[in-house]
């Protein structure tokens, strides 16, 4: 009989890492997402250009490459990060790029009209963004921003492989020191749908919590 | 004649839409005080003077002089040059629009839709700015609404808050653009009424675009008929409406009368 808790134990360790792992990319992916969307949208071409290279080239590329890249090919340059730093980094600039689109697509949906009426109050282009676009396009972001953070919290799988201690790395160890194959990984598969099923719960309750009043119900 | 200068001077503007020349070479004025009615068919480019005012469009010639200012250019050095964004931020200052489809922001509530630009362009305190605020909604009546949302309002009630929004910035020149066009029949009166009081009790200037042509008889010191980009006929509204000259004036208002508008 093998000696089950233990081997639990081992495999919520390596849950806090992947909770940890999603929750610091996803940090990093929505400032990446605001810095890259918006300047997607600015006047001047540098930053046009800096925005749309970055996205393309994060898109373009595997997450893998960019995580092996990160974690060996930086110290090349000097550069040493953890196993940890390494995929943050590769996990916020990767799924950061698909969320810079969200963040433009939901930016150029605000109509015309409500520029005009900040023009027309005399704000000034970034107090109608800060005050009057954004709020209104954030809206339009979350869901597609509740899908990016289910992908980042599935891409986490992939830092196994520069020996991060993830759920998916502890399920190999016990898969390894058992030798059995279907208790490791069914328990992880559950945990990844439940924490995936918690950030579907949040990004909804999010969105109804700031919709309240947009459609003219009170709650 | 009153020594008075005119507090808007257009001279000679021209503004097209692709190689859709909407005003060519148009000259207009308005004194201060004048409340000013802007009617003709749609595409007669009247709203588009009222948005080239508000720098919502750019012109592609001529001069407009606003408050003694230029709107579109700078003089610097006795030469005219085109007005940065800070010129253009200085001028909108004097002037205010309300739009046809009030444009509020609909995830503010009402009394933060008025006291945004105050707080935001003249860094008014949010005390000052809500008391002010509170004055205006209870000119417009919608004072009970403030802590309403504008999706739970009706047409005329956010065109009403959309009014005192656009006067808590203390306009010289309110802009009105089709302001009850929108809104159903019933509605219309309550919009009205309001414009009658700010009429009666301040000395704003106002132009007024608009298909209530009985109002804008009752309303206008001036109306002028627009079409295809001129000013086809314009004069005292009796003389407008009762005994309009031109051939064109007289059909539209035929037509108007035709689709049921009280003159």
């Amino acid at each position: 009989m093998t000696q089950w808790s233990g081997y639990l134990g081992l495999i919520l360790q390596g849950a806090l890492v992947t909770i940890e792992l999603t929750l610091m990319g996803s940090v990093l992916a929505l400032i990446m997402a605001f810095l890259a969307g918006m300047g997607r949208l600015s006047r001047f071409f540098a930053l046009r250009a800096l925005a749309t290279a970055y996205i393309e080239f994060f898109r373009g590329t595997s997450i893998f490459v960019q995580l092996f890249f990160a974690y060996f090919v930086l110290p090349l340059a000097g550069v040493e990060l953890t196993p940890l730093q390494a995929g943050v980094l590769a996990l916020g600039l990767n799924v950061g790029a698909y969320a810079a689109e969200v963040v433009r697509g939901a930016v150029q949906s605000i109509g015309r009209e409500q520029h005009e009426a900040c023009i027309a109050l005399n704000l000034g282009r970034w107090q109608g963004m800060r005050h009057v676009i954004l709020p209104q396009a954030f809206l339009v972001m979350l869901p597609t921003f509740g899908n990016n953070a289910i992908e980042l919290l599935k891409a986490t799988a992939v830092v196994s492989l520069i020996s991060l201690a993830d759920l998916t790395f502890q399920a190999q160890v016990v898969r390894a020191q058992t030798g059995n194959t279907m208790v490791p990984f069914t328990t992880i598969l559950i945990i990844y749908f439940i924490l995936a099923l918690l950030i579907s719960w949040g990004v909804r309750s999010l969105e109804r919590r700031m919709a309240r009043g947009l459609d003219g119900v009170r709650v | 004649m009153s020594a008075t200068a005119p507090i808007i001077k257009i001279d000679g503007i021209s503004k097209s839409f692709g190689s859709f020349k909407v005003l060519d070479g148009l000259s207009m004025q308005v004194m201060p005080r004048e409340k000013l009615a802007l009617i003709g068919p749609s595409g007669s480019g009247k709203t588009t003077i009222l948005r080239i005012l508000m720098t919502l469009e750019r012109i592609d010639g001529g001069h407009i002089q606003v408050d003694g200012e230029q709107l579109y250019h700078m003089e610097r050095n006795g030469q005219l040059l085109p007005a940065y964004e800070r010129h253009l931020a200085k001028m909108r200052q004097k002037i205010g629009m309300v739009f046809q489809l009030f444009n509020l922001f609909p995830h503010k509530s009402v009394i933060d839709n008025v006291t945004l630009a105050p707080m935001l362009t003249k860094g008014m305190p949010r005390a000052a700015a809500e008391k002010r605020a509170m004055d205006l909604l209870e000119m417009v009546g919608m004072a009970d609404k403030a802590k309403a949302m504008p999706a739970q309002l009706s047409g005329g009630q956010k065109q009403r808050v959309a009014i005192a929004r656009a006067l808590a910035l203390q306009p010289k020149i309110m802009l009105f653009d089709e302001v009850t066009s929108a809104l159903d029949p019933e509605l219309v009166e309550e919009v009205l009424n309001v414009l009658w009081r700010l009429c009666a009790e301040t000395d704003m200037t106002m132009l007024l675009v608009t298909h209530e042509m009985g109002f804008a008889h009752d309303f206008a010191d001036r109306v002028l008929f627009f079409d295809r980009g001129k000013i086809v006929e314009e004069g005292k509204p009796d003389e407008i409406f009762r005994h309009p000259k031109q051939e064109r004036t007289q059909g539209f208002l035929k037509k108007i009368i035709a689709a049921g508008h009280r003159v």
